[in-house]
């Protein structure tokens, strides 16, 4: 398995590097919705502008560490039946995602970290004061974060065996994710009973959970909790994925023959 | 012009001939732009939950100038957007060749041959939020704030498509063309907010160099009666400029083309 996953890596790695200017537009993307959210907030609450700085900098940063394409892949292969080809080679076409989802992230991480750090040099504002388990449970959450998120998004692809729709289907989801993980507004500005929701819905696992480790606004046992429903989205969510793909597969199938 | 008149009355046709196949449809895409519309007033609620002032701007008058972002983009959607990719398909096949030998103007019809009429319902539901927006204001525009509106609102539309239309130019250098108008649309996002909203050199640029600003604010203020003249005549030579820019390197880029056969 080791030594599959290895050329996969590999393979996904030089495909990568083919699309260059598709990979930067694409890691530059995600910049300016938080950029002017920031902003926004940076209006409302002038006093705070540092505060803000790194959240919405954190934002950037975890959203794309988490980001999930998979739903738009899976749509289009699903659609056009090139799922098929993934389908006949001897590995479950999920490791595929899995391991271009590691290569990219990997990448993300190499440019964005050493961005990040320029940036703390800059600005005082930007500079960390986590302990070391505060590093340790941040990693954590952001690697539960992108378990989450790719999870959620391969299954809404895999709703393509039934529907024609799943990138609009995802678009919603997309937007509901927008307030409740935390990009629209830090959780703790938004009114109280959406704050609640946020609470017990994954949305909050994929971006903010980590960003609020960092910044040392969760404590101890909320830490717990928290780490105690994501992880609880996560079996519901894998459970999903393979009753998905079992059902997906007959009518595949079907289609097929 | 008349004759343009009457080809964009064909397109027109052609194009609403080809929605009507579709017809089920309708009722998820008004659903879709229901949802868009209801999002985007849940974020200024939010924005509001905390404050009573965004950049000099109220609650009242965030939802006239989200409205107008709301019909600006409907606008782009019905005319704009669904021609882009078909450009980048003529420039890579060929057949562009096909309308560069047509009797009409190309710059026109490769901008307007295909509209999606459904993304109307945003410009209406836009046009219901800023109703809705005027009413919280208590503020019944007059027949000249409305002039002036519909005056700026004109130089927007120019605006945008001069933008709009060189970003789409560059499709015979570069290939990628999701890639491109994802660009416009990171731009027109900060459309959405006031400009004085922002700070240092993000305003400057959004201001002066995109003017963004330009695009939604200006309307928005013509119809909340904040309108001068000096301001309207200044949108209106901006728009010229622009349209005058994106002429010329639609005229530029041409020269490039190769076609099909060279």
């Amino acid at each position: 398995m080791v030594r599959k996953y290895i050329a996969l890596l590999r393979m996904k790695y030089i495909e990568m590097l083919a699309y260059r200017l598709a990979t930067f537009v694409w890691m530059t993307g995600a910049i300016t919705q938080p950029l002017i959210t920031m902003f926004v907030w940076m209006n409302i609450h002038p006093e705070e502008s540092e505060s803000f700085l790194f959240y919405f900098m954190a934002v950037i940063f975890v959203e794309r560490m988490t980001s999930a394409w998979d739903v738009w892949e899976l749509d289009r292969e699903i659609r056009e039946g090139t799922f098929s080809n993934l389908l006949l080679r001897p590995l479950h076409p999920i490791h595929w995602a899995i391991a271009e989802n590691i290569v990219y992230k990997w990448l993300f991480l190499v440019i964005l970290v050493p961005v990040w750090m320029v940036g703390a040099v800059y600005w005082p504002a930007l500079r960390p004061h986590m302990t070391g388990s505060q590093i340790g449970w941040f990693l954590g959450a952001v690697v539960l974060g992108a378990a989450l998120r790719f999870l959620l998004s391969y299954s809404c692809g895999l709703l393509a065996f039934w529907v024609t729709k799943v990138a609009a289907v995802y678009g919603v989801i997309d937007v509901i994710s927008l307030f409740l993980s935390g990009r629209i507004a830090p959780l703790e500005m938004l009114p109280p009973q959406l704050r609640e929701w946020s609470e017990w819905l994954p949305f909050r696992y994929m971006i903010s959970f980590p960003i609020e480790i960092a910044t040392g606004a969760v404590r101890a046992e909320e830490l717990v909790r928290g780490f105690a429903i994501a992880a609880g989205w996560l079996f519901v969510l894998a459970a999903v994925l393979q009753w998905l793909w079992k059902a997906g597969m007959k009518k595949n199938q079907a289609v097929g023959g | 012009m008349r004759r343009y008149g009457r080809v964009f009355r064909e397109f027109f046709r052609a194009c609403f001939v080809e929605e009507m196949e579709y017809r089920s449809e309708f009722f998820g895409n008004f659903a879709a732009s229901f949802f868009g519309v209801g999002m985007a007033l849940l974020t200024v609620h939010i924005f509001f939950y905390q404050t009573d002032d965004l950049g000099g701007w109220t609650y009242a008058e965030m939802l006239v100038l989200l409205g107008i972002f709301n019909m600006l983009r409907g606008f782009i959607d019905f005319a704009l957007r669904p021609n882009m990719p078909r450009l980048l398909e003529h420039v890579r096949r060929g057949t562009l060749d096909y309308i560069l030998t047509k009797p009409v103007d190309s710059m026109f019809y490769v901008s307007f041959r295909h509209l999606v009429f459904w993304r109307l319902i945003d410009v209406a539901l836009g046009l219901g939020v800023i109703g809705y927006g005027l009413y919280i204001e208590r503020y019944v525009p007059s027949a000249v704030d409305v002039l002036m509106f519909l005056v700026v609102m004109a130089a927007s539309l120019l605006l945008i498509y001069s933008l709009w239309m060189m970003l789409m130019t560059t499709s015979f250098w570069v290939v990628r063309i999701d890639d491109l108008s994802f660009i416009f649309d990171s731009f027109f996002e900060t459309a959405r907010f006031p400009g004085s909203m922002y700070r240092g050199a993000v305003r400057m640029v959004i201001t002066y160099v995109l003017p963004a600003v330009l695009i939604t604010n200006t309307p928005a203020l013509a119809l909340l009666g904040k309108w001068s003249v000096s301001t309207v005549l200044a949108a209106l030579a901006v728009a010229i400029l622009f349209l005058w820019l994106a002429r010329r390197f639609w005229r530029f880029a041409l020269r490039f083309y190769t076609g099909a056969g060279g």
